[in-house]
């Protein structure tokens, strides 16, 4: 929009400074025209006595009959357009002058000169300079506006940031709390009701304490420095599938492990992060007394589900923050974006394959074996 | 090609004889202080092209008259203006073709 007004302003302005150049060189040309016209007038009365068409070292000229036929021309552009004064063509300027006495016949004298393009490259030196000192200003008063429009929005975003950050803080107490007594109660001596709802308040808590956990990612710990080390990462895995064990069995979903022994060079947390949203998201789409089979090897990680899958189109969506393809499933949907932010930070390649009704297998392939 | 070909005889009788131009304008002419050619240049300063001087030429030979003649005032009062042509009009535009031929500007200045 700036660079528009900007170039349509240098445009308005160029034409102006070569109408202004043209009305200079018209006077001068006029004046050369005058002088000729007088020696033709000369010529004339001495013709055919004298033959010799009058030159001058300041221009060219040549003559034309009424009817646009060539007399005689010193120009080197031969070509005229004689409904105007003045015009530029093919680096020359042409001045026609109408004679109302036709000397020799001549009714269009047309004067040339070569075009003097010192004015052109003055134009062009003063629209660079005029355009950038009015863009920088046009950007800096863009900048100012959009400040003042934005700071309300901004600061809404700020307050609701740290309304996230504030309230993901107060969370994690007494979650912890929950999970920790969870774990301590003795579930051997409970009839088997109270059990069971037990189970269900530890499920209940298990996906709370992944969506504060990747809540406190998102909003805290993404831009803490990575603190990289070496990781056995079938172990991790194997962690992260005891503690999801909860959530999995009140599906009647199984777990397939094929783990080699693998060790990556990564920040715990993040790497934690990556795998609990993929087993995550594979139990929360995966259908009741499903399966789900983790691959581990020097290559890659692979989690299959027997899930609802995803169509094809969709596929390059699914990484965006706050997409979800179903509602039915809770959530916010930052799960597979939070993946995706870790893998492009690692530089690891991600394959999704999936087929609508029969399940989903992401596959991470490792640095350098993709 | 016409024209062309009218070009190439007056050129071939100007070279083996008399033309239609030497025998009806050129006698009466050299009678007169004003030369063909000085009136030929007349006519240029007042009708330009080619065209428009022959058609200029043949209407006033065929009606002459004072107003439009290009001559001075002087001359016309001395000579005063001449008899409308007898000739056809082939024979007239074949003596101010040559006559055009004869002193026109074109490729003479250099």
């Amino acid at each position: 929009m700036v660079l528009a007004a900007i170039a349509l302003l240098s445009l308005y302005y160029y034409e102006s400074q070569r109408k202004l150049m043209l009305s200079d060189k018209r006077a001068t040309m006029a004046q050369y025209a005058y002088v000729q016209v007088k020696r033709l007038k000369v010529l004339h009365y001495f013709f055919p006595e004298r033959t010799t068409y009058p030159r001058d070292p300041s221009f060219t000229s040549a003559i034309y009959d009424i009817e646009y036929n060539k007399i005689f021309s010193l120009n080197k552009r031969e070509e005229h357009n004689f409904d105007d004064e003045i015009s530029i063509k093919d680096g020359y300027i042409h001045f026609v002058k109408g004679l109302d006495t036709y000397y020799l016949g001549t009714r269009y004298l047309v004067i040339e000169i070569p075009e003097d393009k010192t004015w052109m490259v003055k134009t062009w030196k003063q629209i660079a300079l005029y355009g950038g000192v009015a863009f920088v200003l046009f950007m800096l008063l863009g900048l100012y506006l959009a400040k003042l429009f934005l700071r309300p929005m901004r600061d809404s975003i700020i307050l609701l940031d740290r309304f996230i950050k504030d309230t993901t803080h107060e969370l994690n107490t007494p979650l912890s709390a929950i999970l920790a007594n969870i774990e301590t109660m003795d579930k051997a001596v409970m009839v088997e009701k109270n059990r069971k709802k037990l189970e269900r308040i530890d499920i209940a808590a298990r996906t709370v304490s992944t969506l504060y956990k990747d809540l406190t990612y998102l909003t805290l710990e993404q831009e803490k420095e990575n603190e990289d080390e070496p990781i056995d990462v079938g172990r991790l895995i194997s962690d992260r599938v005891e503690y999801f064990e909860v959530l999995a069995r009140s599906k009647q979903i199984v777990f397939t492990l094929k783990i080699d022994a693998v060790t990556v060079v990564m920040d715990r947390r993040k790497l934690t992060r990556l795998i609990d949203n993929l087993i995550s998201n594979a139990i929360k789409y995966n259908k009741r007394q499903g399966s789900i089979e983790i691959v581990l090897n020097e290559k890659k990680l692979s989690v299959r589900d027997t899930g609802i899958g995803i169509a094809e189109e969709k596929i390059p969506l699914m990484f965006d923050r706050y997409l979800r393809f179903n509602s039915s499933e809770g959530g916010f949907g930052v799960g597979l974006s939070i993946v995706k932010k870790i893998i492009d930070e690692y530089g690891l390649k991600v394959n999704v394959d999936s087929k609508e009704g029969e399940g989903t297998t992401i596959t991470i392939y490792w640095k350098g074996t993709e | 090609m016409k024209k062309g070909l009218m070009i190439l005889w007056i050129i071939v009788s100007l070279a083996y004889g008399e033309t239609v131009y030497e025998r009806n304008c050129v006698p009466c002419h050299q009678k007169l202080p004003t030369s063909l050619q000085q009136m030929f240049k007349n006519y240029l300063l007042v009708y330009s092209s080619e065209r428009f001087v022959k058609a200029g030429i043949k209407h006033y030979l065929k009606h002459p008259a004072r107003s439009i003649s290009q001559m001075s005032k002087l001359f016309l009062d001395t000579y005063g203006t001449k008899a409308p042509t007898t000739l056809s009009d082939e024979e007239l535009d074949e003596a101010i073709d040559i006559y055009w031929e004869k002193f026109k500007v074109f490729d003479k200045l250099k």
